[in-house]
């Protein structure tokens, strides 16, 4: 089996759902990542949805998803007794991600000045809601005041009314984001420090404050702003900017839509001129604009928008986005996300995974790599830890406990 | 220090969606070095907000001349923040011959052209890797390299229909999808781009060994759904939209309300009992908060749209940062829908943790640019990168590269600019 990027690297994460995608992205690169939960399970178990939608915390797909190839140990860090084993895990790992609530570790005794003297090299990855001090540091948050807080919200919505007033809200795309964009960012500020300390050999903090990560993370409002002190409006499906463009998003004969991007280059309004009126809906395009240089102007995206409406409405969804993307024209399927699985695009890329769940005695298609790195693959699976799952292998071999220490822990509910 | 100095990058990349990885890599200390040519410049050097002029393409220029202006876009400066920057034209066979010296002297290769450009340039994977063993190409093209739909390009809105990310946002059926009121898919695109080079730097110097890595911007996206391809695998459930509402655990009032002022509003997020009763008091106990529609949190999702509009009736007349405060302030999750503006002018938290740099450019002078989100303790990371600047100008450090690192005399070079190649 080929190596791994990362399969040198020992994890060890703590806390909850705002850190879970870092060590998810971890142990996809290859890396051995043990995830420390509560004795209950962490709480992330408790989120759908679930498995035949019954509620039970080694049944919840959010959890599978975001702690696929982790292996997984109880343990009420809080307790007297833990503080040693939790030592000696941190001692024998080379980067520790921490989302647990603020200033939980130092209350533990292990700050910064601690986990330095444990482990010099271990690079310690904090991911705290608003940063470490500041105004809004103990402000709460969830996925949805992340989006709202940081931008994106303003950005996402539907048109407004012909006067310019809004009657939708501001809209949060689903899914977790905040913390996939916190998280991408962590992981690459963490690898980042493992290549300085295979340089120098010294350890690293770094903090990820997830507002800070979400307000970079858009794209032209912010620069917008800074250099011409202009708002931008939100739209649907398209850009928030500083003026109304024309739609983009049309419905599909069978009532789905489909997406074409407008105006990024004459070549590409040429090609999709040249492109409808194969199809039998340019002829007035074709008649009415036919010098590039009068391809601008409301009557020309209102006539555009004509014959791109008759002509989506005429088709499928998944009809003739192929065609029109082989001529380079930016037009694409909507596709809801499960589509993807039968494509035979990602079929021979791998993008998707057949994941085994023993304790099912089944087999799912997960999200697989986020690319194609074919002398180090990317690693999906195996499947998420059970609770404790392998609490007898890490606290045995690992940390060199007998039985009848583990059965004592477990029954003081340490782990 | 920064963590990754004396690793030297060839940035052959246009955009975000290519751009910002190296930009990332820049920040944390590698030596980023764009390679453009005038006659195809990345279209984000024409992309306005501008300082000053905007560049004007169809002024008359001299044969050795880009076209003016071309210096002052604001978010190319913002997304090339701490790079490098040569002319070379890559079209010519000459041209190409520069590049495979610079080849030699560099660790990694990155382009966002599409799939078959440099091969077409006699510049695939095994010929980089013959003049440079170790070296690490990563061809960050729309939709991969291998597969059906190789020659097909992307922009983020593209990438983000079909991977699912564009159905994924926006109010019920019968509302259309919202998607992405910006190229999502742009920035996190970089993420993939930045992520897998660092990957492939971490195992170059663990092992020795470079590789070629068939990168994507759809791919990325795919991976970013969540998880509705596992409810779709397990539980055979289509994706359906739910606005801003919780679909993890119940949690309501959960959405965006309307405040104060234009187009103002205010997300809030009850996720518990505890949170639900200091919302009651917030609002002054009004008589609808003890009716049993509202009087357990199952109880409120399965009312939400009534919920939903008794609470956009309180929050209708507020003033939203003054509502934000006094309801993070009672342990309500409560933040407002931030603009640009909001977040440059007034945001504390972000000015606390100096989320812009001030950043010199040669013709610019000197403005905001947005930092990296990682707060190191040790070493020295943020976005001037090594060279502590903004973006470069167009063929800004040729003197440094052709003369420093390719030791290239004068008369040299002056012969390559009369040919049309620097």
């Amino acid at each position: 089996m080929a190596e791994a990027f990362l399969s040198d690297v020992k994890v060890l994460e703590l806390g909850d759902e705002k850190g879970e995608f870092c060590g998810k992205l971890f142990a996809g690169a290859g890396a051995d990542v043990i995830k420390v939960e509560p004795p209950g399970g962490a709480s992330s178990r408790l989120n759908g949805p679930f498995y035949h939608d019954q509620p039970d915390p080694d049944r919840s797909l959010y959890f599978w998803h975001y702690n696929v190839g982790k292996r997984g140990i109880t343990l009420d860090i809080h307790a007297a007794q833990a503080k040693a084993l939790l030592e000696k895990l941190i001692a024998d790992s080379d980067v520790l991600i921490d989302s647990l609530p603020l200033d939980t570790m130092a209350g533990l005794g292990l700050d910064w000045t601690a986990l330095q003297r444990i482990n010099p090299r271990l690079i310690y990855l904090v991911l705290t809601p608003f940063g470490r001090s500041g105004p809004w540091r103990d402000y709460k948050a969830t996925d949805l005041i992340y989006l709202a807080l940081g931008g994106p919200m303003m950005c996402c919505g539907y048109d407004p009314k012909p006067d310019g007033s809004y009657d939708t809200p501001p809209i949060a795309p689903q899914m977790w984001h905040a913390y996939h964009i916190a998280c991408n960012q962590a992981f690459i500020a963490a690898i980042g420090a493992l290549i300085g300390r295979q340089t120098h050999g010294n350890g690293e903090m770094i903090d990820v404050p997830i507002h800070q990560a979400v307000a970079v993370s858009t794209e032209v409002d912010v620069p917008i702003w800074i250099y011409s002190h202009k708002p931008v409006f939100r739209q649907t499906g398209r850009h928030a900017v500083q003026r109304i463009t024309p739609q983009a998003q049309f419905q599909t004969r069978d009532g789905r839509y489909s997406m074409l991007l407008l105006g990024i280059t004459p070549r590409e309004t040429a090609a999709l001129i040249d492109f409808l009126t194969a199809k039998g809906f340019g002829n007035e395009l074709h008649e009415k604009f036919k010098d590039p240089a009068s391809r601008r102007g409301p009557e020309f995206s209102a006539c555009l928008n004509r014959a791109l409406a008759q002509c989506m409405g005429a088709f499928g969804v998944e009809e003739i986005w192929r065609e029109a993307a082989g001529k380079r024209i930016s037009w694409a399927a909507i596709r809801l996300p499960e589509e993807n699985l039968t494509d035979e695009h990602w079929r021979m890329r791998q993008t998707f995974a057949r994941v085994e769940h023993p304790e099912l005695g089944e087999t799912f298609d997960y999200v697989g790599a986020p690319t194609l790195a074919e002398a180090c693959p990317w690693r999906t699976g195996p499947r998420a830890p059970l609770r404790g799952e392998h609490n007898q292998e890490i606290y045995r071999t690992k940390l060199g406990l007998d039985q009848q220490q583990i059965e004592q822990l477990h029954r003081d509910g340490i782990i | 220090m920064r963590p990754l100095e004396g690793v030297r990058i060839l940035d052959l990349t246009w955009v975000l969606a290519g751009g910002g990885g190296p930009r990332l890599l820049d920040a944390l200390g590698a030596e980023a070095i764009r390679i453009e040519w005038r006659d195809r410049l990345d279209s984000l050097r024409l992309a306005a907000p501008f300082v000053g002029p905007e560049p004007d393409k169809s002024k008359p220029r001299g044969p050795n001349d880009p076209p003016p202006n071309i210096n002052r876009s604001g978010i190319f400066n913002d997304i090339n923040s701490g790079k490098r920057a040569i002319s070379l034209n890559m079209s010519q066979p000459k041209g190409r011959e520069v590049f495979k010296r610079l080849v030699a002297v560099s660790d990694v290769v990155v382009d966002s052209f599409t799939s078959e450009t440099m091969r077409n340039w006699g510049l695939g994977y095994e010929v980089l890797k013959s003049i440079k063993p170790d070296i690490i190409y990563l061809q960050q093209s729309g939709w991969g390299y291998k597969g059906i739909y190789s020659g097909f390009g992307s922009y983020g809105p593209v990438a983000q229909a079909i991977s699912g990310l564009t159905e994924q946002s926006g109010l019920p059926t019968p509302y259309p999808p919202a998607g992405w009121g910006y190229s999502y898919m742009d920035w996190s695109g970089a993420y993939y781009c930045a992520i897998m080079m660092l990957l492939a730097i971490y195992y170059k110097k663990r092992t020795g060994k470079g590789q070629y890595i068939d990168g994507s911007q759809l791919e990325p996206s795919i991976y970013l759904t969540g998880t509705a391809v596992l409810d779709y695998s397990v539980n055979r459930r289509h994706w359906q939209r739910s606005g801003n509402r919780a679909i993890a655990r119940p949690a309501a009032p959960h959405g965006a309300y309307r405040c104060a002022g234009e187009d103002r509003w205010i997300a809030i997020a009850v996720t518990s009992e505890e949170e639900w009763n200091a919302l009651v008091r917030e609002m002054g106990n009004p008589q609808w908060a003890a009716d049993p529609r509202f009087g357990t949190m199952a109880a409120r999702v399965a009312n939400q749209d009534e919920l939903d509009r008794l609470v956009g009736e309180w929050t209708i007349n507020q003033e939203p940062f003054a509502l934000q405060e006094r309801l993070q302030h009672a342990g309500v999750p409560a933040g407002v829908c931030q603009t640009a503006e909001d977040r440059v002018e007034r945001d504390p938290q972000l000015r606390h943790l100096n989320w812009l740099i001030p950043l010199a450019h040669r013709e610019i002078g000197t403005w905001p640019i947005k930092n990296v989100p990682f707060h190191f303790s040790n070493a020295q990371v943020d976005q001037g990168g090594p060279l502590r600047r903004a973006s470069p100008c167009y063929g800004e450090d040729n003197d440094y590269v052709y003369g420093e690192l390719l030791g290239m005399t004068a008369a040299e070079q002056a012969e390559l600019r009369k040919e049309g190649i620097i």
